[in-house]
């Protein structure tokens, strides 16, 4: 078993969690993260990364647009405006 | 009462391809908020209803095309990714600072500089942050980083779609989208940490 530095650790991490790292670097990220408190609480800052950059920008659509997108579509296919859907 | 069944996208793209313009308002209906969402994630809110327009009304003017070899979203995520990449194309950008100043930082033995506490601290963003300031600042944050790998981070950790669906919607390796991702998490976590009151 290699014995791998924070540094290749962090260059390795998408890889490891996409399960396409060798099997025995993958035992050695396993042990070094498992011993290094460092690591540790680096891999939950990038783990909790994607979970916070997404809930913070889940924009709602605007009701204006929702109205006008559909008249814009029809306008371009030559349609005249519908009274009710 | 029987709930009348929901018509398939495969089914209703079918149908608008042959001109039934009802199952293209109901494509429109049923995506337009994946769509906005997509490219205020790729262009930012000021520009995301031009690219949803030119998005749809390619997607439409595509019907044809559509080979029903791919799931019809990832399609579709196809086209507006790429109506927002040609949109960031043709506008001027006002300059912005990148990220790059966030990645992490080792010593001389490739140990992180920092301790565990500073590292953990981006995890915790979104309860130390007012909500309205940290929407501000990702938004923010994601206009900064380089659109190669805003696109690959968008779709990947945003969307949520799986890193092979992404190497179909660019064009790229999958190896590829992973070195794109991984790049725009480090930034985007030092971001965050920097933030959250303490530097990377």
């Amino acid at each position: 078993m290699t014995d791998i530095s924070c540094q290749t650790g962090v260059e390795l991490l998408m890889d490891y969690l996409e399960g396409v790292v060798p099997e025995d670097m993958r035992t050695s990220l396993d042990s070094h993260v498992a011993g290094c408190p460092k690591c540790t609480a680096f891999v939950a800052s990038y783990l909790a990364t994607p979970r916070i950059l997404r809930d913070a920008t889940a924009a709602a659509v605007p009701p204006e647009l929702q109205r006008s997108l559909l008249a814009f579509l029809r306008a371009k296919r030559g349609e005249g405006p519908r009274q009710k859907d | 009462m029987a709930v009348p069944e929901q018509a398939t996208d495969e089914a209703l793209v079918s149908r608008a391809a042959l001109g039934d313009n009802h199952a293209f308002d109901e494509i429109t209906i049923r995506y337009q908020a994946r769509v906005y969402r997509l490219a205020c994630r790729l262009v930012g809110s000021d520009d995301a209803p031009d690219v949803v327009q030119e998005g749809f009304l390619s997607v439409y003017r595509n019907l044809a095309s559509f080979r029903h070899e791919s799931r019809f979203g990832t399609w579709l995520y196809r086209i507006v990714t790429n109506a927002a990449l040609m949109h960031l194309r043709a506008r001027t950008r006002r300059p912005v600072e990148s990220l790059e100043a966030f990645l992490p930082e080792f010593d001389a033995t490739g140990s992180h500089r920092h301790e565990p506490a500073e590292l953990q601290v981006a995890a915790r963003a979104d309860e130390l942050l007012d909500r309205r300031f940290l929407a501000e600042q990702a938004a923010a944050a994601l206009d900064r980083l380089p659109d190669l790998y805003r696109s690959a981070f968008v779709l990947r950790d945003l969307e949520e779609l799986s890193t092979a669906d992404v190497a179909r919607v660019l064009g790229i390796e999958p190896a590829t989208v992973r070195q794109r991702v991984h790049r725009a998490r480090l930034m985007l976590r030092g971001y965050l940490t920097a933030l959250a009151g303490v530097t990377s």
